[in-house]
């Protein structure tokens, strides 16, 4: 699946990245892709999976899947 | 007195005179910069009802009681006077390096009145004032004046700060700004700096903060902790990273990224104008305000040349992007590049043309009217042609130069529906159909819509995240969503906009304080108490924000403002066109009685929005309590 994150959820990511790419055999929760990424599900506000806006506690993601999330941020 | 030179410079402009004026202890503690001293004076120097552009009329920049330490994020300063867009309370803050130059100059605040029989600009360097000639200036860019001043005092490190051609020709939307990158961007406030043929305010000086502060070692050493924090945290690296075009993406995914006049959320060109397009074709380097780690401002080049005036913001790039129907980023970029050299409100020069775009798109003007220019929307060169007749006042552009309401009321017909504002002033780049305190920002606030009255609402939504986490000394302590009214939520915005308003007061930046960025509110308070040696509480913070909201609430109350002022658009009321929240528009019975609840814990009356005396007296605002009595007799 292809993972690509805005806001400040790239803070997380090795190396500040903005996306990267995993390899998932089976549907596996978004959760437990946090859990593993080390994105702590409080901070992701918004989760687009395959654009369609999905609650981040029920979305299961197959291999096939490009996911987006961001966070919580503001104007100004 | 530590912290501040407590010193203000009264100019009047028809006079020539210059008076300095040394501020107490007792005074500063209830006022201490910024947005209080703005409201302090208005109130009591500004008779009621003058005319903005009459030479009566005052303008005050003001700079915050921490403005200039060496601390991150504490640069802003504000400008306010009676605003020709609103006819209200007008208030503009911005960073930069202006402020912190005019406290080493030795003055917090100018008081300027009157009008210059010819154009001039002010000189202040290291406390001594001088009114110069500035015939040779009117008329050009920002560019060249700031270069030229420089030239004629022999000193590259001035700090200019100026208003531009569109403020000259009393566009009522001009704004201030500072080394060409920083701005007063709202309120037209440059177009009473215009009024009174004062082109600039140029300042040099040579005191230091620290020289001021109370206990100049904590102040260094909390500075030194927040610089090396902003990399450390998510919120602040995020600004580092990304300014605030980071935006774009998430806002068109939420389904609110305001699009065609605000009719649509979700924008079809949107990978043309994200983040990562910008980057690649427009992004050179990061920019920062003074002392300031987060380096939020975008550098970038115009068809490969670097511009001198900075890149455009969201605000910027939606206005002329999305909202327009432009998905072309080098346009985007030469109508930030042509407002900044003009002096144009970004916000409002996009705002009023996407206005104009769809009075054209339902034949309420025609080819006729704009002098040939096809205003349809997504017309790239038709917008910038726009905003060159803007800033000189020529052919349709004399009229949008009235700002939008006065636009739709000139055009007639639908075209009211169109002009999406409040009292007044167009709204920034956020659909409050998904940010209801957004929206409630917009309704309420003095200034007209303003999008920085509160942190918005995703911040405070899930309670185990960072926001929320740090919002939790400042008294909240329930998460609510998005798109809420309820009464708890209604708690959220009375805390948070003391909060803000408070920021707006001492001179920190939006995106400083937490719950929005990364400075803990407990170092917040440190900083005040280092600067000051005062025994300073979050509970005084927050008196001294809602007493400055406060002042800016009775200036409009007297000039005839009530609570059928505090409104949304109608257009907000409806569902959105397209994008995730499709259909879903503000539910309008929910949203007054929100206001009222919100009126209630504020202390103002739920049917006129007028302070108690009660409420007054809580705030030291005693003496403002007869002009609140004296209303039913006006």
């Amino acid at each position: 699946m292809r993972l690509s994150v805005g806001g400040y959820l790239g803070f997380y990511l090795p190396g500040f990245k903005r996306g990267l790419e995993l390899e998932l055999p089976q549907p596996t929760p978004l959760l437990e892709i946090l859990a593993n990424l080390g994105i702590p599900p409080a901070e992701v506000h918004l989760a687009v999976v395959n654009g369609q806006n999905e609650i981040p506690g029920e979305a299961l993601i197959s291999d096939s899947d490009e996911v987006k999330l961001f966070s919580a941020v503001d104007g100004g | 007195m530590f912290g501040t030179t407590a010193k203000i410079l009264r100019v009047n402009l028809t006079t020539g005179s210059l008076e300095v004026e040394q501020l107490s202890a007792e005074f500063y503690r209830l006022y201490p910069g910024g947005k209080a001293l703005a409201g302090y004076y208005l109130l009591n120097e500004l008779p009621p009802h003058t005319e903005p552009f009459s030479p009566e009329n005052l303008l005050v920049l003001a700079n915050g009681l921490l403005t200039g330490a060496p601390v991150s994020t504490a640069t802003r300063y504000v400008a306010s006077a009676r605003s020709p867009l609103t006819n209200g309370y007008g208030e503009s803050e911005a960073g930069g390096f202006w402020g912190p130059e005019l406290k080493m100059a030795g003055f917090e605040a100018l008081l300027i009145t009157g009008r210059a029989p010819q154009p001039v600009y002010l000189w202040i360097k290291d406390g001594a004032v001088e009114i110069r000639p500035a015939q040779h200036l009117w008329g050009r860019t920002t560019g060249e004046v700031q270069a030229a001043i420089r030239e004629e005092l022999g000193d590259d490190k001035i700090r200019v700060l100026q208003t531009g051609p569109a403020g000259e020709n009393l566009v009522r939307y001009a704004g201030l700004t500072n080394d060409l990158r920083h701005f007063n961007g709202r309120n037209g406030l440059g177009a009473v700096m215009g009024s009174k043929n004062l082109r600039a305010v140029a300042v040099r000086g040579r005191q230091r903060y620290q020289s001021l502060a109370y206990d100049p070692e904590s102040l260094q050493a909390l500075g030194r902790k927040l610089a090396k924090n902003v990399r450390q945290q998510p919120q602040s690296w995020d600004l580092q990273q990304h300014g605030t075009l980071g935006l774009v993406e998430s806002l068109n995914n939420a389904g609110i990224l305001p699009t065609r006049n605000f009719r649509q959320g979700a924008f079809e060109q949107v990978d043309q104008v994200k983040w990562e397009a910008y980057e690649k074709e427009l992004f050179t380097a990061q920019r920062s305000c003074y002392a300031c780690a987060i380096r939020c401002k975008r550098e970038v080049a115009l068809d490969g040349k670097p511009s001198i005036y900075g890149g455009p913001e969201y605000e910027t790039l939606d206005a002329f992007g999305p909202n327009c129907g432009v998905g072309d980023l080098q346009a985007i970029a030469k109508a930030n590049e042509m407002c900044n050299a003009y002096m144009l409100d970004t916000i409002s020069t996009g705002a009023t043309i996407s206005f104009a775009m769809e009075c054209f798109e339902h034949g309420l003007i025609g080819l006729e009217d704009t002098g040939g220019v096809d205003l349809r929307f997504g017309n790239a060169e038709a917008m910038l042609a726009m905003i060159e007749q803007i800033a000189w006042r020529r052919g349709f552009g004399d009229l949008l130069a009235e700002g939008s309401l006065r636009a739709a009321q000139k055009i007639g017909g639908d075209a009211i529906y169109f002009a999406i504002h409040v009292k007044g002033q167009e709204l920034a780049m956020h659909d409050p159909r998904g940010k209801y305190n957004v929206g409630m920002g917009y309704a309420i606030s003095e200034i007209g819509a303003d999008h920085l009255v509160v942190p918005h609402d995703p911040a405070l939504a899930n309670p185990d995240s960072i926001p929320f986490k740090n919002a939790l000394p400042l008294g909240i302590t329930v998460a609510q969503p998005p798109r809420s009214l309820s009464d708890e939520k209604m708690h959220h915005f009375y805390v948070l906009e003391r909060w803000v308003s408070f920021e707006k007061v001492v001179g920190y930046c939006f995106f400083g304080p937490a719950p929005r960025s990364f400075i803990h509110p407990d170092d917040v308070i440190l900083s005040v108490k280092s600067a000051t040696g005062w025994d300073f509480s979050i509970e005084e913070a927050l008196q001294i924000g809602e007493r400055a909201t406060n002042m800016a609430r009775l200036f409009n109350l007297r000039e005839g403002f009530s609570r059928q002022d505090d409104h949304l658009p109608e257009r907000f009321y409806q569902g959105l066109e397209n994008g995730a929240l499709q259909g879903e528009g503000m539910p309008r019975a929910e949203f007054e009685h929100a206001l009222t609840v919100l009126y209630g814990m504020k202390g103002w009356d739920p049917e006129t929005s007028r302070p108690t005396r009660a409420k007054l007296t809580e705030l030291s605002l005693e003496w403002a309590a007869d002009l609140v009595d004296s209303l039913d007799q006006a």
